[in-house]
């Protein structure tokens, strides 16, 4: 379950219109929400708060063994004023990540679009979030720079400060720059000076040209798998019903004078698409002789179903890994006994998702591997707390077989 | 001084190598690995050669039956050699992103992915050198340090070999692991495998078996070694700290394995609670069974103690006292009884010690009884200081075979203090003692009445003990004669004064022991409560039942010692004449 200030950010990629699907970093976002999933440890709280639509503060109570904990506080320049960010009120698809769906490309915004005018002045800032996260007991800080710099980048600066790491603590410098056709990153880490370069290309016809920002709005919340499927049967017009991406990846360490390369290929379905939306991807590493495939596919609102298979040509090692998403519905409340009148009238039934977005109850997350590695991670709402527990199983591991179980709770309000 | 390594039946030995191999696989795959290593190391071969290594004693600290402190000097350049195999992960991304938190990290797609390769690696031609500092104490266990580096080359091969860039990495970080494997986890795995031996479930299994052990790998090197030419004079421990007289004698109580059943756990816990509840004036008393509590030694004793630690010299092995007393009298030397070391609450630690000492003396009677009084005569020691006019100063030595049953139970009853006796030069250290004197001395005329109100236990003694004990009547006989006479002891007793000792000795404290026996064993008295005088003497107080039987058992070690190695304490002797080179480290 992504924290509350996860949840934060990714309202804030929306509302400054950052489209984080479209980079190679996340060409296999899909398969790894439903096969890296991490499960929680030990019990954790979470109380976090949305203050006001630009500040946000999140506290975390941990015990696996000691008690530990974190103070967050997040300030985002950009009102965030649509939020849901009472735990009652967030869309679990919001904050359990799951099926990306690919939306159609859509031109960035022009850089004229952006400047507020006022008396003959350019009054308008760049979007800024700033986050810092404190860890208690290990005195570990967590920093966070976001800047959009134009509608086409956007500079993001964390930064780890611990005593025990070399130097006392990272700097990571990452700058994006996403044309909706290419998209590139530039990533320095002060960490043996590691340079890296990533590129991803959309192959297909070009965006259509996108209409100003203030008619643009309606579509400006966080993108999911469930809207994807009510707006694709919307759309009717011909579209690209998919999606080919290639890209790639190259890291350099300065200082320590190892690298890493990488490239991939991906094809995902858009919105348009009539069937079962699904993702197929394929990356390679050639200096490590790694292959890499994926299929993900989403085969009903509720259900999604990932598999993965990982080959080496230098070792000949292999690994097959399956998993699944499934999401479990709320109990309808009795107005939807309705439905036998408005059949009766030739009316359509309504889907309930399309007037209740809200109404998921939980999801349940498994992953097995070839080596009998199970794991189970069960994520819901409960009145008005978000909870997420899972359990980490080795089939084999005859006694010993958990290896691993944990509550997590939210609250937000 | 060197060893003479008997190697090759130990290479010899078949199931030697696949045990040496478990344990060594065990304790590589015990600690954090580097992220490099993605799986556990394998201990593929080994082989110790056929070369021997060169071990030299540079300095013999402490030697006695249960405890041990040298330093050797090692060297070994021989054949032995170690195959190992792994699978390390080829991927430098991968283990640098492992160990760098995720939230900086660049999150490579596919970058990092990771390609785990087998490796064999084979360390051989192996130099070392080095200097080991080795304490071994039964309590404490085994305790070994290398005071330098001493890796001082090391040939490492690996499936690699043809890739320069690979081998000379592998040559670099393996020598550096194998460094601090060396310097920092090898003395730490020994330590805890040690103690582990002593934990109470293990250590009546284990404690023959690693006996025999340590006598084994000792034959060679302790038949020459003297160890009564060396009584360290400033003992320390393997970091330079200067061990407490008390704490080394509390070191040298056991001396059996058969001691060690005698006391459970259970009871170290009570006895502990026990002192703790006497600093602080708690009025609850654990129970303890077969034990007479005797408040202990008060606020002078402890700082005599104290105060006499850095100089004086701990007790070396019980069996060392006699020829110590014997010999020459310039020996530093203390003789501290252990019951009265163990009875230091100011020590925290030691709570443990106390019980033991307790459950000594207990077992020592039902030990001892069979043999009867007449064992007990082997007490030794006295060497003690007159303080009547300062300058008259004698030693009073018991006569440890010849002695009659009441001449020798009363030496070991001073035994049981700390007797400090200066060396020649006439060096007198005698610290807090002085102020306490008066008030001990002044006692004799009736101290002994008195003592008997004061010093009575006040559980009652159990009928089996006083009953085991055969001495009662001994004691009793001579002790109003010394305690009366104490003014005059020195005229009194010629025959404790050995002829060659007319050297400034001094004992700290006196008289009161005997009372202490004869009354609890006579006539147990029931609740006196401590009088103040009995607080200020108490200072001195031993906690006579435990004190007189470990007194007896001591001395019945002694007189087994004496009559299995009549020779060498004769030689011992003999090397008393030349005191030996002191000892610092």
């Amino acid at each position: 379950m992504l924290g509350f200030m996860d949840y934060v950010q990714n309202a804030f990629y929306e509302a400054s219109h950052w489209d984080r699907d479209n980079s190679y970093g996340t060409l296999n976002a899909t398969s790894r929400n439903v096969l890296d999933f991490s499960t929680p440890e030990g019990l954790r709280f979470h109380v976090s708060s949305l203050s006001s639509p630009n500040f946000a503060t999140s506290y975390t109570l941990g015990s696996i063994g000691l008690v530990d904990g974190s103070l967050s506080y997040l300030y985002s320049s950009l009102p965030l004023l649509g939020l849901a960010a009472k735990s009652s009120a967030i869309d679990l698809h919001h904050v359990v990540p799951g099926y990306r769906q690919l939306q159609d490309l859509r031109q960035p915004d022009e850089p004229w679009w952006w400047e507020i005018w006022h008396q003959g002045k350019r009054i308008d800032r760049r979007e800024t979030l700033l986050y810092g996260r404190l860890f208690l007991p290990r005195s570990t800080l967590e920093a966070l720079y976001l800047r959009r710099l134009s509608p086409k980048t956007q500079l993001k600066v964390s930064c780890v400060s611990d005593s025990r790491l070399p130097n006392g603590g990272t700097i990571l410098a990452h700058l994006q720059h996403d044309a909706a056709k290419h998209s590139t990153e530039y990533i320095y880490s002060t960490d043996s000076a590691l340079l890296g370069v990533r590129g991803l290309y959309n192959f297909g016809p070009d965006p259509p040209p996108t209409h100003p920002l203030f008619e643009a709005s309606p579509d400006s919340t966080i993108s999911t798998a469930n809207e994807a499927a009510a707006l694709a049967t919307a759309q009717t017009h011909s579209q690209p019903h998919g999606r080919f991406s290639a890209g790639g990846e190259i890291y350099y360490g300065l200082l320590n004078k190892s690298g890493g390369i990488s490239t991939g290929l991906r094809f995902a379905t858009l919105p348009s698409h009539t069937g079962f939306p699904y993702t197929m991807t394929l990356t390679l590493n050639p200096l490590m002789g790694n292959l890499s495939s994926t299929y993900s596919v989403l085969a009903s609102p509720l259900l999604t179903l990932s598999s993965r298979f990982d080959f080496n040509v230098y070792s000949y090692e292999s690994e097959l890994q399956v998993g699944t998403e499934l999401w479990r519905r709320k109990e309808k409340p009795l107005t939807d006994d309705l439905n036998w009148a408005r059949l009766k009238m030739g009316q359509k039934i309504l889907d309930a998702r399309s007037h209740d977005q809200n109404d998921m109850a939980g999801c349940l997350k498994a992953r097995l591997d070839q080596r009998g590695s199970l794991g189970l991670l069960w994520e819901g709402r409960v009145k008005e707390l978000l909870y997420s527990c899972g359990a980490m199983i080795d089939l084999r591991g005859g006694e010993n077989m958990f290896r691993g179980f944990g509550v997590e709770i939210q609250y937000s309000s | 001084m060197a060893f003479n390594f008997n190697w090759s039946p130990l290479t010899a030995d078949a199931s030697f190598y696949t045990r040496a191999q478990e344990l060594l696989t065990t304790a590589l795959n015990k600690s954090p690995k580097p992220p490099i290593i993605v799986d556990d190391i394998l201990v593929n071969e080994l082989n110790l050669g056929s070369v021997p290594p060169d071990l030299e004693i540079l300095e013999i600290g402490d030697l006695a039956e249960d405890r041990f402190r040298g330093i050797f000097k090692m060297c070994y350049t021989g054949d032995a050699f170690l195959t190992l195999k792994t699978r390390v992960q080829a991927n430098p991304l991968n283990t640098y992103l492992s160990t760098k938190p995720s939230f900086t990290s660049p999150q490579p797609l596919a970058a990092s992915s990771g390609l785990t390769i087998p490796l064999q690696i084979t360390l051989s031609e192996i130099k070392l050198s080095a200097f080991i500092i080795l304490v071994f104490s039964r309590q404490k266990g085994l305790t070994l340090v290398f005071r330098n580096d001493p890796l001082e080359s090391l040939k490492v091969s690996s499936t690699f070999d043809a890739i320069p860039f690979v081998r000379e990495y592998l040559q670099k970080e393996i020598e550096g692991q194998l460094r601090t494997l060396l310097m920092d986890e090898v003395p730490v795995i020994i330590h805890r495998l040690s103690l582990r031996l002593w934990v109470p479930e293990y250590r009546e299994r284990e404690d023959e078996e690693l006996a025999r052990d340590l006598q084994d790998s000792f034959t060679t090197g302790e038949k020459p070694v003297d160890p009564l030419a060396s009584p360290p004079q400033d003992p320390v421990d393997s970091s330079g700290n200067i061990l407490d007289a008390s704490q080394i004698a509390s070191l040298s109580l056991d001396s059996g394995p058969d001691m060690h059943a005698l006391f459970s756990q259970k009871n170290l816990l009570r006895l502990s609670a026990l002192t703790d509840s006497h600093r602080t004036l708690s009025l609850f008393t654990p129970a303890i069974r077969d034990v007479v509590f005797r408040a202990w030694a008060g606020p002078t004793e402890r700082g005599e103690m104290h105060g006499s630690s850095g100089r004086a010299t701990p007790i070396t092995p019980v069996m060392a006292r006699s020829q110590s007393y014997t010999g020459n009298s310039s020996t530093t030397y203390v003789f501290s009884e252990t019951g009265d070391a163990g009875q230091h609450p100011s020590r925290p630690g030691i709570s443990s010690y106390v019980s033991a000492a307790s459950g000594l003396g207990l077992g020592s009677n039902k030990h001892g009884k069979p043999h009867g009084g007449r064992k007990r005569k082997h007490r030794v020691v006295n060497l003690r200081k007159k303080a009547t006019d300062g300058d008259d100063v004698e030693s009073v030595s018991g006569e440890s075979t010849t002695a009659s049953g009441t001449m020798s139970s009363a030496p070991s009853e001073y035994g049981a203090e700390l007797v400090t006796s200066e060396r020649c030069d006439g060096e007198l250290v005698t610290p807090p003692r002085t102020p306490e004197k008066p008030a001990v001395q002044k006692e004799p005329g009736d101290g002994t009445p008195l003592r008997f109100k004061n010093l009575t236990p006040r559980q009652p003694r159990r009928d089996d003990i006083s009953e085991s004990t055969p001495r009662p009547p001994q004691y009793t006989a001579p002790l109003p004669n010394s305690q009366s006479q104490s003014g005059t002891r020195t005229a009194k007793r010629p025959s404790l004064r050995p002829t060659d000792s007319p050297q400034a000795t001094r004992y700290p404290i006196d008289n009161r022991p005997k009372l202490e026996a004869s009354a609890s064993s006579s006539a147990p008295l029931k609740q006196l409560s401590p009088s103040p005088m009995d607080e200020s003497s108490s200072g001195g107080m031993m906690p006579q039942p435990w004190l007189t039987k470990m007194a007896g058992e001591i001395a019945r070690k002694v007189q087994d010692q004496k009559a299995a190695d009549s020779g060498f304490w004769d030689r011992n002797n003999e090397a008393q004449e030349e005191p030996p080179p002191a000892y610092g480290s």
